[in-house]
């Protein structure tokens, strides 16, 4: 594997560690969004009705975001040891491989073969756990972004809920919007990591 | 890779280096072999950069699997930051290294070597037909630090002790000390922290019969180039950064 390669892997791996801290965080907003509407459409009583089950889904649904980056969070973690593993195993076939060349005509020669067809093992060994890890990652992101697609659809539930809540019209449809801007935003960072995987070779 | 026999008996030293490919921004070094019947021991082995080169140059000597001792004088870069490359390329090694070094060097990569630690009063490498000394060579520069002493041989293998900054291709041996000293001074001063230590050093040193002291960088004293060192070291001056 060439170095430029090697690198954007690194910074993928990494990459993915910042735009999933960003989504906690997101995700924790909604969380407290939801206690907020569920506060509100309690007071609201009648008129809001239709709410208190949405924020119920809301408040479900952040629970569940926050659960599979905290996963997703573990096993980015892993990765980034795959990749240091993957990069060093990688370099030092490399450097075998250069000791085969360079001690042609030495006495002992043949006695780098084993140390070489060895190293080559661990490093495919490395090359396939990290592969493997990675396409479990691509299916973790593809997984969080079902809460967040959901809840998009929910916020424009509740748009159309908030409006038969009378003077709680206002606060209820704040809460769709920073619902769904939330989601948004959650929906956009995961692509983000996602995007960055893509700079992985996943062929064999 | 230059190499070059110091020392031929029932066994052998042999000093590599002098890599003609080496990239010019890091030191040049010099990497020592100790050849038996059946084990080999490599001291202060070098840095990543050299790795390939060395162990080249070390199969026209001995195969893998028969490169069983590791020595690191001390901690540094360009003494044994190869370390991980070595840990995947010999399938039975030891590396013989400070006690108080282990948790820094194992940052370079130890899985299958297996770290012997050496306490700070010395001790010894056995390599089957021969027994070599290790010497406690503290604050020289390193704080845990060590040099390999062989007494059949009769050779000291100083670490950066006797280091000389050289240019490219200098010859392995000195032949002119005090031309040579020039090349030592800054080194020693500036690198050895401590004039107390550099004394318990000479005074150790001196109750050693020496023929050969082989430094890590620079050339090999032979003789009385030997006493000489210790002479204009005894004299020398040290850590004067903060003087
Ligand atoms: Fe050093
Ligand atoms: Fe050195």
């Amino acid at each position: 594997m060439n170095r430029d390669k090697t690198k954007s892997q690194f910074v993928a791996v990494a990459s993915i560690a910042a735009e999933l801290s960003a989504v906690m965080e997101v995700a924790k907003e909604i969380s407290l969004a939801a206690a907020n509407a569920k506060a509100i459409a309690f007071r609201a009583g009648e008129k809001a009705k239709g709410f208190q089950p949405i924020t119920d889904f809301i408040n479900e649904l952040a629970k569940e975001t926050i659960e599979l980056v905290r996963a997703i969070n573990e096993h980015a973690l892993l990765l980034y040891q795959l990749t240091v593993n993957e990069y060093r195993m990688t370099d030092t076939y490399t450097k075998i491989e250069l000791v085969a060349t360079k001690a042609q005509g030495a006495a002992y020669e043949d006695s780098i073969e084993q140390s070489l067809l060895e190293a080559g093992q661990r490093m495919n060994e490395c090359r396939r756990s990290f592969k493997s890890s990675v396409t479990q990652l691509l299916d973790q992101l593809e997984e969080v972004m079902h809460p967040a697609r959901a809840a998009r659809v929910i916020a424009a539930n509740s748009r159309i809920e908030a409006s038969q809540a009378g003077e709680y019209l206002q606060s209820l449809q704040a809460v769709a919007e920073s619902v769904d801007n939330a989601a948004q935003v959650i929906h956009d960072n995961v692509q983000r990591c996602r995007s960055a995987l893509s700079v992985v070779d996943l062929t064999e | 890779m230059k190499m070059t026999n110091i020392y031929e008996g029932s066994y052998q030293w042999i000093v590599f280096g002098r890599d003609e490919n080496k990239p010019d921004n890091i030191i040049d070094t010099n990497q020592y072999m100790v050849r038996t019947a059946d084990k080999c021991l490599l001291i202060d082995p070098g840095g990543v950069e050299l790795f390939a080169p060395m162990l080249a140059a070390v199969l026209h000597y001995a195969p893998v699997d028969q490169i069983t001792d590791l020595f690191a004088s001390h901690q540094d870069p360009d003494i044994i930051s190869s370390l991980g490359l070595w840990d995947q390329a010999l399938p039975n090694a030891k590396l013989h290294s400070s006690a108080l070094w282990e948790g820094f060097i194992r940052h370079f990569g130890c899985e299958s070597i297996e770290y012997v630690p050496i306490a700070d009063g010395g001790g010894v490498i056995n390599l089957g037909d021969i027994e070599l000394r290790v010497i406690p060579a503290h604050y020289m520069h390193s704080s845990a630090n060590f040099n390999i002493y062989d007494p059949q041989a009769k050779i000291l293998m100083s670490g950066d002790i006797g280091a000389a900054l050289e240019a490219s291709g200098a010859p392995m041996y000195v032949d002119n000390f005090d031309a040579h000293v020039e090349k030592m001074r800054f080194f020693h001063q500036r690198w050895m922290p401590s004039n107390q230590a550099k004394r318990v050093w000479i005074d150790s040193v001196r109750e050693l019969d020496i023929d050969i002291m082989a430094p890590q960088h620079g050339r090999i004293f032979k003789g009385d180039d030997v006493n000489r060192f210790l002479d204009w070291f005894e004299a020398l001056p040290v850590g004067i950064a903060v003087q």
